[in-house]
């Protein structure tokens, strides 16, 4: 993942076991117990939404739900999250198909490389939640934490306005 | 250290915490919402065998009154300190300071003993709690003490903490008329930066006109540790606030600090902004103090 000494062993401590609810359902998993949420979701439950791309809380493609807030999960650990309501991008999904805020974001043109867009469902979901009709002023505040290498956030904005509308 | 060789304890209770601090503070290190302690994991800033999990500690989450005293339990959010109506009324400059740190994600996570812990000279909620003189609450198993801040920040990165010690309370008095607070900050940028030079003022106004009988005035990431510029708060005090009075006394906090140049911006950068940060400060201050008078 990142470049390191090049030791492939990993003096792997002994795992523990965790459990949370993920998307509505309870999960049970055995992690090493500073492994990030992040991997955790990805790669052991192959929940593959959010994204590790700067690994450090500056770009928010991690962004999750962790009882009802918007958190990054590269910055917390599986043991943090134990007993905790955990919700990805996958989780706002209706019978399978995108929800009011997913169809706002394809209709308006949001997603470009689409990297991004997971995070910044969670964080728009997170903004509706509390607060249903938000000003321009208030979406880029509630979406500062997240970053689109693809510089859309123009049209980013007007998903999430027509989202608020449909709500 | 790799995060999968880390080991984590997470305990039950603040006791419980405690007793595992006593006992292997050589060789565990505390974290909370560990937005910053993470990063400095990975990036082999700091090392650790063992990692404290204070983060699910519910007891050290509260924001509460007692009379006119505020008492913000240590693992209190950043998030829990925006959405507390409690501060909404008796330290809004806090609240207003705590909302430009981060993002909302780590609004979410980081709290508030953590940025004092992690004692950083541009942490952006230190400058709010030096000028209302609060106290910072530690406790071992042993033993429980109440710091000033100004004597718990040491120096650069140095805090008035044991091994064995955790932060476990903030506490000030409420700000309430005749006094008033305000927090600015200046960055690179509209959100999610760090502090190129920040200021927090308290103030207690004199019955009439724009005078103050009494000022605090703290500066971060003008100097190692947060700063009180005393020698501006001595100028101004008793004083009417003038157009120059106000320049005058941005000169002087200028002298009382001591930059350095980073990536953010250099020392002659920093000087020059620190009047302007002032000037916007009192001003915004003296504006609400207008609206204290309309009938």
């Amino acid at each position: 993942m990142k470049a390191g000494d090049g030791r492939l062993k990993e003096q792997a401590i002994v795992e523990k076991k965790f459990s949370f609810r993920l998307n509505g359902g309870e999960v049970f998993v055995s992690a090493p117990p500073a492994h990030t949420l992040l991997e955790v979701l990805r790669e052991r439950l192959h929940v593959t939404g959010p994204k590790e791309d700067c690994g450090k809380g500056e770009c928010g493609a991690c962004t999750v739900l962790m009882n009802g807030k918007p958190v990054l999960s590269c910055l917390v650990l599986i043991s943090q999250a134990n007993g905790a309501e955990i919700v990805t991008s996958e989780g706002f999904m209706k019978d399978n198909l995108p929800d009011y805020v997913q169809k706002a974001f394809v209709d308006n043109g949001a997603v470009q490389c689409g990297h991004c867009i997971p995070g910044f469902i969670v964080s728009t979901e997170a903004l509706l939640n509390r607060n249903p009709s938000p000003t321009v002023g208030e979406i880029k505040t509630a979406l500062a934490g997240n970053l689109c290498r693809c510089t859309g956030y123009a049209s980013i904005i007007r998903a999430v306005q027509q989202a608020a509308q449909k709500d | 250290m790799r995060l999968s060789e880390i080991d984590v304890v997470s305990p039950a209770s603040l006791k419980d915490a405690l007793s595992v601090l006593r006992d292997r503070s050589d060789r565990i290190k505390p974290i909370a919402g560990s937005t910053d302690a993470i990063i400095q994991l990975k990036e082999g800033l700091v090392q650790a065998k063992e990692l404290l999990d204070l983060s699910r500690l519910r007891e050290l989450r509260y924001i509460r009154r007692e009379g006119s005293t505020v008492q913000v339990g240590a693992l209190s959010t950043y998030s829990d300190i925006i959405e507390s109506t409690v501060l909404g009324s008796s330290c809004r400059m806090l609240v207003d300071a705590c909302r430009t740190i981060g993002t909302p994600q780590i609004q979410s996570r980081a709290t508030i003993g953590g940025n004092l812990a992690n004692a950083s000279p541009a942490g952006d909620s230190i400058p709010p709690l030096y000028v209302l003189d609060a106290i910072i609450k530690v406790q071992s198993r042993e033993r429980t003490r109440q710091i000033p801040i100004k004597k718990f920040f040491i120096d650069y990165r140095k805090i008035d903490l044991m091994p064995d010690e955790l932060i476990t309370e903030i506490s000030f008095e409420a700000v309430e008329k005749p006094c008033d607070a305000t927090f600015l900050k200046l960055g690179l940028r509209e959100a999610h930066f760090i502090s190129l030079a920040n200021v927090a003022v308290w103030v207690r106004w004199e019955p009439e006109g724009a005078s103050l009988s009494d000022l605090r005035v703290a500066m971060g990431a003008v100097a190692p540790v947060v700063i009180r510029v005393r020698k501006c708060e001595d100028f101004l005090r008793n004083r009417t606030l003038t157009e120059d009075a106000i320049w005058q006394a941005g000169q002087i906090a200028s002298r009382e600090s001591s930059p350095i140049s980073d990536v953010r911006a250099s020392i002659e950068y920093r000087r020059a902004v620190i009047p302007s940060l002032l000037y916007k400060a009192l001003h915004t201050l003296i504006d609400s103090r207008r609206t204290w008078e309309k009938p």
